[in-house]
């Protein structure tokens, strides 16, 4: 599963995209417990849900008025939509097994976007990306 | 000019794909003494599953004269992809012209690279074209008369100048190469042969 893509394109819109989150004090995807708790196990069915997360509930939240952001995000949807479906083969061949930690932690992440209004929910978890590629890269 | 009726849709719309980069081309449409403008908009999986069915527009494709759009940077993943185009003259658009069915990156052609190669002293050199992240090298080489022994390198990043190896006075050595692509799994057919002769004798 390449990240690079997905990498370039949040990166070229990072700066943006986290100046419109105003609660730094807060985190989607690492509270309470970081993702590098998780067990190696639970990594693949936890890294199929949070793809889904952000294709169903993350991007199309961030629509902005700058058409090069908007540009960025569906690159990275588009991209996260074909590394979805790598992981599913993963799924269909029972070797992506969801652990109750991981199906726990996924709870948590849905509780704490839920925990903030939609927008200011989706630009965070949007602005957090680099958190689940840093983390999805270390535990290749 | 009137109304959107009068002003028809661009034609012959087509995506020319090469070696990872993508162009949207159509039909001009000419209007007889007017400079008429275009403008394009991309939609991929996400945007049609996910996202009502919405277009995205390209800005610099937009309103533009050129009748030539680079989808490169837009164009993401393996997922299909549709393309749209239509024209404009003052406050008068056309109807979308689309391009037909979709298109996925998958569906570049991949052309052999165009290598030099060198003979530097005694060591084999091959000069490689930068393709641009995405493009791998796989280079055979071996010594003129011994095919059977093809010896061959990977070059995973971009880099002008590859060392493939010391030659032996006086020996002829021959290199080809291709391009992969890992994002779509595919590679090009190999280039022509280029053979080289090492300074010296083989007397010797």
């Amino acid at each position: 599963l390449s990240t690079a893509e997905i990498r370039a394109g949040f990166t070229a819109i990072k700066a943006k995209i986290q100046s419109r989150d105003p609660i730094r004090s807060l985190s989607i995807l690492n509270h309470p417990q970081s993702l590098h708790k998780v067990k190696s196990s639970d990594r693949c069915c936890i890294t199929h849900q949070l793809f889904t997360f952000y294709v169903d509930k993350v991007f199309k939240h961030c629509r902005t008025e700058d058409s090069f952001v908007n540009r960025k995000i569906s690159s990275i949807a588009n991209s996260f939509l074909s590394a979805r479906r790598k992981l599913g083969q993963c799924r269909e061949q029972n070797n992506c097994v969801c652990g109750e930690e991981s199906t726990e932690k996924f709870k948590q992440i849905l509780a704490n976007y839920e925990g903030l209004n939609v927008t200011s929910a989706a630009m965070k978890s949007l602005g957090e990306l680099d958190i689940l590629l840093d983390w999805m890269e270390k535990s290749r | 000019l009137g109304g959107d009726a009068l002003l028809p849709a661009p034609q012959s719309i087509s995506i020319l794909s090469t070696n990872m980069k993508h162009f949207l081309t159509w039909s001009p449409v000419i209007i007889q003494g007017a400079t008429v403008r275009y403008s394009v908009e991309f939609q991929g999986e996400y945007e049609r599953e996910h996202a009502a069915g919405s277009w995205i527009p390209i800005p610099e494709c937009s309103l533009t004269t050129a009748t030539l759009c680079n989808l490169t940077q837009d164009i993401s993943g393996s997922v299909p992809y549709r393309l749209r185009v239509r024209a404009q003259l003052g406050t008068a658009s056309s109807p979308w012209g689309t391009a037909e069915g979709f298109f996925t990156r998958a569906m570049t052609s991949l052309t052999p690279p165009l290598l030099r190669v060198l003979a530097h002293g005694h060591h084999l050199l091959v000069e490689l074209p930068d393709m641009g992240p995405s493009f791998q090298f796989r280079v055979l080489y071996w010594r003129k008369g011994q095919e059977s022994r093809v010896q061959q390198k990977v070059l995973r990043e971009v880099s002008s100048v590859l060392h493939l190896g010391s030659m032996e006075a006086g020996a002829e050595y021959c290199v080809k190469a291709q391009t992969h692509v890992q994002a779509i799994n595919r590679s090009s057919s190999f280039s022509p042969t280029q053979c080289v002769r090492a300074q010296g004798d083989t007397s010797l």
